[in-house]
């Protein structure tokens, strides 16, 4: 489904990513951890092309993407991707916000984007906050309105980055509710998180990220309880399981 | 009650038909020269943020020309210039030198705008897969326009003021009535008192307006 090989990402005289090879199947719920610095977040934006490799290539459904501006708009509109802090848009409703890209990307009617609009929004239970401004929503509703206009797109794959980090403790799990019943419902998804919850109860596979490298990429009982790799049971301790 | 008093309400009352007209033209001016500076303030802060050198350097020299020299020049300089070409009426090349030196300011206002929306915006916008055309107009743009709201304004009230100068090239705009009532009548400082207070009530009404349209805005959000 998405195939990144050798990927290379430096900023200026910072070697962020040194080599990156991973393949994420239709359906797999992917958790890439590690600590800050270690280059996941930057992984992940390689993945919808917010940064471009030096060196490396990216597969999606077996086609090779080339990086050109053109086609990468193109890319964009199939890959999904959740903030950490949200960036809606604020000068728009909350249902302006989910039918923005579909209007104006795909340029689909307006009454069949509405509705499905709604339909998403009272998926992730924002019914009622349809005609409301994002400045008007806490910190958990923003974010699954964000992951809302995500899906609005009907993206092949969903990239999260840390979208669980900006929230209150207690707004987290809302979010994680919104996300577990997406991965239920078979949707791809990449996400970069510290809930090491998430990643046990949800995750398909669990990739650890070290200095621009992946250290391990195992299934979550093997990562969690079984792995025999040094730095990872070195995170494993520092992180709350 | 002093002399002065009693003239000044003696200038007023034989002036006023005459300055509602003058007035009018002023307002008419600072409209158009409003507009022609809204047009080029977002062509030359589109071009200064742009990423090609050739569209930066032309903004560039537009923005430093304009700054770098007195409006009363502009004026001058436009109203000879343009109707060596083509025929134009001291009223349209007054409003156009108004209008282009505008735009240098405005442009700097929406450019330092533009660039203060958090960089997420874009971001989001092109992760939804909008290209950067669609992201400029339908995310970025129309944040930055409320955000240079309050500075805009502060440069229409400028623009409003300024658009007095135009009196050197003929027009009979306020300033420029005020000139020719004051050399009949010989009531200099009655006149441009009177003026001075025409400018103000415009002025204040303008603030007015202004602030209730961004008060308007705060609510819709």
């Amino acid at each position: 489904m998405i195939k990144a090989e050798n990927i290379h990402k430096s900023f200026g005289d910072l070697n962020v990513l040194k080599g990156i090879d991973m393949e994420v199947h239709r359906g797999e719920v992917v958790v890439l951890i590690g600590v800050s610095g270690s280059g996941k977040s930057t992984f992940l934006r390689c993945l919808n092309f917010l940064e471009l490799t030096n060196e490396g290539v990216i597969t999606i459904d077996g086609k090779q993407v080339n990086q050109k501006k053109d086609n990468l708009v193109k890319i964009r509109a199939e890959v999904g991707m959740v903030f950490q802090h949200f960036n809606l848009f604020p000068h728009k409703t909350v249902l302006e916000n989910v039918m923005e890209a579909p209007l104006m990307v795909k340029k689909l009617n307006k009454v069949e984007v509405e509705k499905m609009a709604h339909g998403i929004l009272k998926k992730v239970g924002l019914s009622e906050k349809a005609a409301v401004y994002p400045n008007k929503l806490s910190g958990g509703q923003k974010q699954r309105v964000a992951i809302a206009r995500a899906l609005a797109m009907e993206p092949k794959v969903l990239l999260f980055d840390e979208p669980t980090s900006a929230l209150d403790p207690e707004l987290v799990g809302e979010v994680l509710q919104v996300m577990q019943n997406l991965a239920e419902e078979g949707m791809t998804m990449i996400v970069v998180t510290h809930e090491m919850k998430f990643a046990k109860n949800v995750a398909d596979r669990v990739i650890m990220l070290d200095e621009g490298v992946i250290i391990e990429d195992s299934d979550p009982e093997t990562f969690f309880n079984h792995s025999t790799n040094e730095r990872t049971l070195q995170f494993l301790e520092m992180v709350d399981v | 009650m002093p002399e002065f008093i009693l003239t000044f309400v003696d200038v007023f009352k034989n002036t006023y038909k005459g300055f509602l007209q003058a007035g009018l033209l002023t307002i008419e001016i600072t409209a158009i020269a409003v507009v022609i500076g809204m047009i080029l303030g977002v062509i030359f802060a589109l071009m200064k943020i742009s990423n090609s050198k050739i569209l930066q350097t032309i903004a560039n020299i537009y923005i430093t020309l304009i700054r770098g020299t007195p409006l009363i020049v502009q004026i001058m300089f436009l109203y000879f210039g343009i109707t060596s070409i083509i025929v134009l009426d001291n009223f349209w090349a007054g409003a156009i030198a108004l209008g282009v030196h505008n735009g240098a300011y405005i442009a700097e206002i929406f450019r330092g705008s533009i660039q203060g929306i958090d960089k997420g915006q874009r971001e989001a916008s092109l992760a939804l897969g909008m290209n950067s055309s669609l992201t400029m107009r339908r995310i970025v743009f129309p944040q930055a326009l409320r955000r240079a709201i309050p500075p805009l304004g502060n440069q229409f009230i400028i623009t409003l003021k300024d658009s007095s100068l135009v009196y050197v090239i003929g027009v009979s705009e306020l300033f420029g009535l005020a000139n020719r009532v004051a050399a009949s009548n010989f009531k200099q400082f009655e006149t441009f008192l009177v003026v001075g207070l025409y400018y103000l009530i415009l002025v204040l009404i303008f603030s007015a307006l202004l602030k209730w349209y961004e008060n308007k805005l705060d609510v819709d959000k």
